[in-house]
């Protein structure tokens, strides 16, 4: 008996840091990012992964991409077709999610500058277009009213959806790129605020690149941006805290929040 | 007379009872009088139906249009659009919210000066937080449940020295930080042009 307990112990003690390790790996922000030859190479097709929680989640993240994709200053603004695929996570039964995403793909996408219109003519070979987007439901972690105690099985259902949804376009590779012009793969960023729908998702993609599922990990995929809510002024919420050392970029919106030193943290203005 | 709209949202998943009733008692229907408001639309939100109906019972006439709303799945433009107003048939009125970021934001773009009432029966209670610092800077004002006519009355000087949203970058050395939503985006991705 004492004799199997020391050998799991020892067994445990070896592995851990090789483990610990392989998280350190994934988890720094100065991972690889992939290198890329102009933002719309049909060869190198990104896809954009936006998670949607109810209410205000909503409300802000469509605030900010409002602001950005119509920003006056030609610096600021967010290029729609710059991600050639969308994929949009809502949750199970949230209707308006859905409808306010699918509004926001019809404003944004037809939205084009004279500099795009020139950029046309002289990329058109390399230009892939607009692209298209997907709304995906996943289950919720817990609903509203939901005891604490089947929370776990319900996170799992949510777990073991997010896991399918982020699997869902993968490709084969050839020298770091799609095998096939225009394939969708793995998502290349992931930006979210604060769901717990979020916060599940970015755990699934860190399992991905944990055993580097189809490469996801060596090709830089499933980069994590997080903006936490402009509600929060001085403290974090709970998925921020969770997040705050997993994500690799931890956006605030106030500046006295940026002072508390977790994780990541860093105040770039405010983006709604 | 032109007409003049308060706008009243209570927010759709915990509805906020005591807003409903607030602004449905004498001294703030009276104070919308007084500052010739002639239109009250209310979202009293999903469980908030009998709450309204008696608080309506209960305030009579008093020559303020009432009406309400449960939810709007098409999204509260359409009554933010309302309360702003379009020049001489509807003057601009003010917007009443439960501080929830979506309602600030889209009075804050719209310009309609809005007073904020966090709901102070919320355990996670960072909407005080939010309204304060809001109030601070003098994008809204914060309201209080117990004295909305006064509320009422720091609107109009609110409406007087409107800030706009997004505020306007300040300073050419602040531009070098805020790069937006775009430029954090760009950084990760790896875009070389």
């Amino acid at each position: 008996m004492a004799f199997i307990l020391t050998t799991l112990l020892l067994l445990t003690l070896l592995t851990l840091p090789a483990l610990l390790y392989r998280l350190t790996l994934i988890l720094t922000p100065s991972r690889n990012k992939p290198l890329r030859h102009g933002r719309r190479n049909p060869n190198e097709p990104t896809h954009l992964l936006i998670i949607l929680g109810s209410g205000g989640h909503t409300a802000e993240m469509l605030a900010m991409l409002t602001r950005a994709v119509t920003s006056p200053d030609p610096a600021q603004k967010l290029n729609w077709k710059d991600y050639h695929h969308r994929t949009w996570v809502i949750s199970e039964g949230d209707s308006i999610s859905a409808e306010r995403a699918k509004e926001f793909e019809e404003m944004a996408t037809p939205l084009s500058t004279q500099e795009d219109l020139m950029a046309g003519k002289v990329k058109r070979a390399t230009d892939i277009g607009p692209g298209g987007y997907e709304i995906v439901t996943v289950p919720r972690a817990r609903e509203i009213h939901q005891p604490l105690l089947t929370a776990p099985v319900s996170s799992f259902k949510c777990l073991r959806a997010c896991r399918e949804l982020l699997m869902k376009h993968t490709t084969d590779t050839r020298d770091g790129h799609a095998a096939m012009a225009g394939e969708v793969d793995f998502p290349d960023l992931i930006l979210c605020n604060g769901p717990a729908t979020a916060t599940i998702l970015v755990l699934a993609s860190v399992l991905l690149r944990f055993f580097d599922v189809r490469g996801c990990s060596t090709r830089g995929k499933m980069r994590t941006v997080y903006v936490e809510s402009w509600a929060r002024v001085k403290r974090l919420s709970l998925s921020g805290r969770l997040l705050s050392r997993v994500v690799d970029r931890f956006l605030v919106q106030w500046p006295q929040l940026a002072k508390e030193a977790v994780g990541r943290i860093e105040y770039r203005g405010v983006l709604v | 007379m032109a007409s003049k709209y308060c706008f009243v949202t209570v927010g759709a998943t915990a509805s906020f009872h005591d807003l409903t009733k607030a602004v449905l008692s004498p001294p703030f229907l009276q104070a919308l009088q007084a500052h010739s408001y002639t239109d009250l639309v209310i979202q009293y939100g999903n469980d908030g139906k009998q709450t309204y109906d008696s608080a309506v019972a209960a305030a009579g006439s008093n020559g303020i249009n009432i009406s309400g709303f449960e939810l709007d799945k098409a999204g509260l433009g359409r009554y933010m659009r309302q309360a702003k107003g379009s020049g001489k048939e509807v003057q601009e009125g003010v917007v009443i919210s439960h501080a929830g970021s979506g309602s600030i934001l889209d009075a804050l773009r719209a310009q309609i000066p809005i007073i904020v009432v966090p709901n102070s029966q919320l355990l996670d209670n960072h909407q005080v937080e939010l309204a304060e610092a809001l109030a601070e800077q003098e994008y809204v004002v914060h309201g209080w449940l117990e004295d909305l006519a006064k509320a009422l009355q720091d609107a109009e000087q609110l409406r007087r020295r409107q800030r706009e949203w997004p505020p306007a970058n300040s300073g050419v050395h602040r531009q070098a930080k805020e790069v937006g939503l775009r430029g954090i985006l760009d950084e990760e991705m790896g875009f070389l042009d």
